[in-house]
Parts: structure tokens; C-alpha cells; sequence
């Protein structure tokens, strides 16, 4: 279950600033250390959070990667992004 | 003995309070907490008790309870920055929250607890407008609402009954106010979010319909219908209804006083007052 390493790097952008400033200053050195799968590297790295929800990443908790403008997001491209999703109707990603 | 003096069903939007400080005190926001501030202090409580659902913060995935109480003489809040809201110490009442949880395992509720904790806007939004002094001891009940499986929504309210026994069988004389915090139908950070929004109400009518069933006291219809799927297909939040459940679980099955609608945000403003 390594999309739980996502979820968790996701609320640690809001809680540590330290961590906060690494991942605006440069992504890919802040992510270095941290077990991710190479997928979901590739993705935060992309900012791709619409392929990280089908994975399995909380939107709540991505969500946090707009509002502090990391991995190129913010919330316009964040919102088109995850907009561009397709679900059921209580929200799980279909194909 | 402590006693039930009202409930209040109250939202808990991160952005309200930089809102109400950008748009002023006639902004729809500020008139409707404004209202509801009136009818608590009217009520002279001397605890809140208020059911809530944590946002990934006080928790996490790494252990989330589905109940959950915080037992402190204190606790801090806002551990998630919400635009414009100070950093308040919130007391507490830990000998109360403790005989809670005490009666609530008793009776077949597994709550977890949590000791030197801080709470999200979930909590701290509402008192933000309420009770802005932070006097009033508040005890915070966590209910799972955002991560399915869901608790099931009689469950919850049947969790509220056992709260509120457990209150009552508290010997001090205490004037106590049930809150339940959060929305009918929201979106937060999902692909149904509105465009150009942070967040979204999938589901207006689900929203319209809590209300209407709030206001018609049909209790056991909005328990029979509020099922996981259905808070789910009403947004990816949409499982903050179960706090509302649980608060009407603990007053008993009352007229409202009024259930102001906010139908732009999914959620409403609501008073239970009686005597």
C-alpha cells in the first residue's frame, strides 16, 4: 500500500513548513528519500494528480498540493485536473 | 445533574472566516452564525459537546478511529491553517469526556480516545463564530465520516442516545449544548468539484432533502435513507451528516427551531431550542 506514502507526503506539506519550502524549491531532491513506488514519483513529480486518485490518493489530501503550489500545481490546474477524472456516481475513479 | 439544553447542527467551510473578515458583519455568513450565536448564548451553556469529523489531521491513515473522543483539560486548534482564524487554546472537561467514553464502551460504542491533541477548522470554524472567547469548555467526539466504511447512520444516532444517558448521568449540574458539525452534500478536493472551485456540491437535491427531513422531524427517514452510498454519491464529505445524526441522536427527536439553508455550500444553519 505505498499510495499511503503519497497521502502521508501530502499532509506533511501542510504540517512541516520545512518540508513545505523543500517541495516548492525542488521536488524531485524533497521526494528523493521517501519510498514511493516510481509511478507515483513520476506523477507528484508531474503534478499529475488525476492519475494519483485513480491510484488511490485521497483528493482531500492532494488537494493540499494546489493550495501550496507545489509540483507545478495550483488550484486552477489542480481543478482541471481532477475534473478530468472519470467516476461512478459516489466518486471511485472509472475507466 | 448535567442536562441537554439544545442542540445546534452548524457548518464548518475553512474560507468562512477570511469571508466574513473581507465582506463584513451583514455578509449572509456572518448573519447566519450571528444568529446562532444569539440562540447559544441564550442557552447559557456551560459545555458543548460537539460530534465532529476530523479531517485527517488529529488522525490520520495511519490509525483512524470510527469514534473517537478528546480527553484533555485543553486543547489547541487550528492545526491546519485555515485562512483568518487565530490560534485558540479551547478548554475542556477531561473527568466529563472520560465518563463518556466510559459509558458509551459500556453500552457497545468502541471509542477510541485522544489525549494532548489539537483539532482542525472542523471544530474550531464553528467556535470561531460562536463562542470567539473560547470560555466555554468544549468536548470534541469524533465520528468517521470522510474515509468509508462509514458508520451506519442508526448507529450513530444511537451512539448520540448513549452520549446523552452518559450525560445526564453526570452529577454536576451542567447546562450542556450538542453540536453537529459539517455538511449534507460537498466535494472537497474530488473530481466533482465545481470548475474553477476548490470544492463542490454534487448532489443540491440529497442537501434539499436533509433539510426538508430535519424540518418535518421525519428522523427516521432521514436515518433510513442517509446510507453509505448516498452521503457518498452527495460528495466525497458527504459523510459529515452522520455528526447532525448523532447531535439529534442526543437531544431526541425534536421540531428544529429553524434549519437555515446555505444550499450554494450543500449545508444549514441549525437550532433545536426547547423549554
Amino acid at each position: 500500500m505505498s499510495i499511503f506514502a503519497v497521502n502521508y507526503l501530502c499532509r506533511e506539506v501542510l504540517r512541516d513548513h520545512a518540508f513545505r519550502a523543500a517541495m516548492k524549491a525542488d521536488p524531485a531532491t524533497a521526494l528523493a528519500p521517501l519510498e514511493l513506488s516510481d509511478e507515483e514519483r513520476r506523477c507528484l513529480l508531474a503534478g499529475d494528480v488525476g492519475q494519483l486518485y485513480r491510484m488511490g490518493a485521497n483528493g482531500f489530501l492532494m488537494n493540499y498540493l494546489a493550495r501550496f503550489e507545489v509540483c507545478g500545481l495550483n488550484a486552477e490546474i489542480y481543478n482541471q485536473r481532477m475534473r478530468a477524472v472519470k467516476v461512478d456516481e459516489i466518486g471511485q475513479p472509472v475507466a | 445533574m448535567a442536562k441537554i439544553v439544545a442542540g445546534f447542527g452548524v457548518p464548518h467551510t475553512p474560507i468562512f472566516p477570511h469571508f466574513v473578515k473581507r465582506d463584513g458583519p451583514d455578509c449572509e455568513i456572518a448573519k447566519l452564525f450571528g444568529a446562532q450565536k444569539e440562540q447559544l448564548a441564550a442557552m447559557r451553556p456551560d459545555l458543548i459537546v460537539m460530534f465532529d469529523t476530523d479531517h485527517l489531521n488529529t488522525f490520520f491513515l495511519d490509525a483512524l478511529p470510527i469514534f473517537a473522543i478528546g480527553i484533555d483539560k485543553s486543547f489547541r486548534a487550528p492545526n491546519d491553517e485555515p485562512r483568518d482564524v487565530p490560534n485558540y487554546v479551547v478548554p475542556s472537561l477531561p473527568a466529563l469526556a472520560a465518563h463518556i467514553r466510559a459509558a458509551a464502551v459500556t453500552a457497545g460504542y468502541d471509542v477510541a480516545m485522544t489525549q494532548h491533541f489539537s483539532v482542525d477548522h472542523s471544530v474550531i470554524v464553528p467556535l470561531h463564530f460562536l463562542t470567539p472567547d473560547m470560555k466555554i469548555p468544549v468536548v470534541p467526539f469524533f465520528i468517521s465520516g470522510h474515509v468509508p466504511p462509514l458508520p451506519k447512520a442508526e448507529r450513530c444516532y444511537a451512539l448520540g442516545q448513549a452520549v446523552a444517558r452518559a450525560i445526564e448521568a453526570w452529577p454536576e449540574p451542567l447546562r450542556v449544548v450538542v453540536m453537529g458539525s459539517g455538511s449534507f452534500s460537498l466535494e472537497v478536493g474530488g473530481p466533482r468539484m465545481a470548475a474553477s472551485r476548490a470544492d463542490g456540491v454534487p448532489d443540491p437535491d440529497w442537501a434539499a432533502r436533509v433539510i426538508k427531513l430535519l424540518d418535518d422531524q421525519k428522523i427516521d427517514q432521514l436515518i433510513a435513507e442517509s446510507t453509505q452510498h448516498r452521503m457518498l454519491k452527495a460528495g466525497n464529505v458527504g459523510g459529515e451528516l452522520l455528526n447532525w445524526i448523532a447531535m439529534l441522536g442526543a437531544i431526541g427527536n425534536r421540531k428544529p427551531t429553524y434549519v437555515a439553508p446555505q444550499m450554494q455550500n450543500g449545508h444549514a444553519y441549525g437550532v433545536w431550542t426547547w423549554n
